[in-house]
């Protein structure tokens, strides 16, 4: 696999995706804009674009609580969340020091500082890395990955997670969680406001257009629309950030088949037992069952893709 | 009037530039050697585990005891090699020949301790002998990744030298290009061969 020029394809690709979300959340809010004019203009004919304004105020006001909720966890919070304990230096268990000693050493390739170290319960083989900056980034194994993975498989694992530390992905991933979010309020908001809008009709003498219904009916239409082609392009920036990680895998640990044979492994498993209270942090995880919402490319892909791209 | 005002501002740019320039090279010599201190713990740390695992070893591998000396020789050679570098004030073209071909040396003594190993099963299944491997191996990891990110270093302080106009300049604030930490890897050339 040529590492530096599938990371410039996978960096440039997110680049236009993110370009596209944001060109969505503007487009919306100008159609609207425009629609209110066009079906209310009895009632709103302000020279200044108040709904299209409200619009953007509201989403990225929602991403932005999101978001800061988030921010106040550290990568740690999130895995003892999930059950994972910390593993320190000098423990007494064998498959764990090395464990460690991996992470120390995956830390000194990529230049990254030290992150916490977290085992979690869980039989399947799989992995993540939580936390938004470097500094406070924790990268959590499963028992299942130290358990059936041999050394440099293990390296491999680690390395893909360094990878998302190191591409920052996490914070990434998390703008545009609260981003959907953010589309989503939009929707909600005109949800309540029709059930407003219907309660108020009824006292009037209900002739022509409502302008409260019309408004709740335009948040409705343009938050469903944000949400569900926000939804789709958050998975598939995801699925870029995936292949960008495999290869800064590769470009660490200068070996294909640790990674290359870690995802085999996994691609035969049958457990899967990850926390579910943490599907809110699938996009985190090594590995997720595919869709057309799925975080994850299809395994097969991304082995083919360590090993077969001419170098 | 104007033709000095120009000469002036020409002057104060090129000073900027120099200034520039000389931070910039300041800056990255001190990556490099902090870059080399990186790889100097990891040595460290080989040197310390060894005299260990001679003594775990010693009470199993009483008759490999040529195999145990020329890893105590090895040993102090390297760590000769290595005060060497120091003394020079980090790696040089001269200092660094010598501490390669020790370390290389090192490398095939403890390779052999633990190709011996695999005849005692007892020693194979002694707990302290696992942590050692596994400490070793690791340390082996670490010195390589470290070389990878001291010769990315030294190749971006190389590289900034060379370039126009700091070539111009590197010289006078005594910047001279920097020896890589490259190691003769037989076994992985050879792995090149492809067969059909």
């Amino acid at each position: 696999m040529n590492f530096w020029e599938a990371q410039r394809k996978a960096r440039l690709r997110t680049m236009l995706y993110v370009f596209i979300f944001i060109a969505l959340t503007l487009l919306v809010a100008t159609l609207s804009e425009f629609a209110l004019r066009l079906f209310a203009a009895d009632y709103y004919d302000s020279s200044f674009p108040l709904f299209g304004t409200a619009f953007l105020i509201v989403t990225v006001a929602v991403a932005g609580y999101n978001y800061g909720m988030y921010h106040q966890y550290g990568g740690g919070y999130v895995a003892e969340s999930l059950g994972a304990r910390q593993i320190l230096a000098n423990g007494s268990d064998l498959k764990e020091q090395q464990l460690f000693n991996i992470v120390q050493e995956v830390a000194l390739a990529t230049a990254l500082p030290m992150p916490k170290v977290y085992l979690l319960p869980s039989k399947e083989i799989n992995a993540f890395a939580a936390g938004l900056t470097r500094e406070n980034a924790a990268i959590t194994v499963t028992q299942g990955a130290l358990t059936l993975l041999n050394r440099d498989e293990l390296q491999g694992v680690i390395a893909h997670e360094f990878g998302h530390v190191y591409n920052g992905d996490m914070l990434i991933s998390m703008r545009l969680a609260a981003m959907v979010m953010g589309f989503f309020f939009v929707l909600y908001l005109g949800l309540r406001l029709l059930q407003m809008g219907r309660f108020r009709s009824r006292g009037s003498d209900g002739k022509g257009g409502n302008p409260t219904m019309i408004a709740a009916l335009i948040f409705i239409v343009s938050g469903a629309i944000t949400w569900f082609v926000g939804s789709i392009l958050k998975a598939t920036i995801s699925r870029q950030r995936e292949y960008l990680a495999d290869a800064c895998a590769v470009q660490f640990t200068r070996n294909p088949n640790g990674i290359a044979g870690a995802l085999r492994k996994i691609a035969k498993e049958q457990y899967h037992d990850m926390p579910q209270t943490g599907s809110a942090y699938a996009h985190m995880y090594l590995e997720d069952h595919s869709s057309i919402f799925a975080t994850h490319p299809p395994i097969q892909k991304r082995i083919a893709a360590i090993e077969n791209t001419p170098g | 009037m104007w033709f000095g005002i120009a000469l002036l501002v020409i002057i104060v740019l090129i000073i900027l530039f120099a200034v520039g320039i000389y931070n910039r090279l300041v800056a990255l010599r001190n990556q490099v050697k902090n870059a080399w201190s990186q790889i100097d713990v990891q040595l460290q740390r080989r040197y310390d585990l060894i005299p260990n695992l001679v003594e775990t070893v010693k009470g199993y591998m009483s008759y490999e005891k040529g195999t145990l000396e020329a890893v105590i020789s090895a040993r102090s050679q390297a760590i000769a090699a290595r005060d060497a570098v120091e003394k020079g004030g980090g790696p040089t073209s001269k200092s660094i020949r010598p501490l390669l071909g020790a370390e290389a040396a090192l490398k095939q003594s403890l390779g052999n301790i633990f190709a011996l190993a695999e005849n005692y099963p007892q020693l194979k299944a002694n707990e302290t002998m696992q942590r050692l491997q596994e400490e070793l191996s690791s340390t082996e990891n670490k010195v390589a990744f470290a070389r990878q990110a001291y010769n990315d270093q030294v190749m971006l302080y190389n590289t900034t030298q060379q370039e126009f106009p700091a070539v111009l300049l590197a010289g006078a604030f005594g910047h001279h290009p920097v020896e890589m930490y490259e190691v003769e890897d037989k076994a992985a050339r050879e792995a090149v061969k492809v067969c059909f």
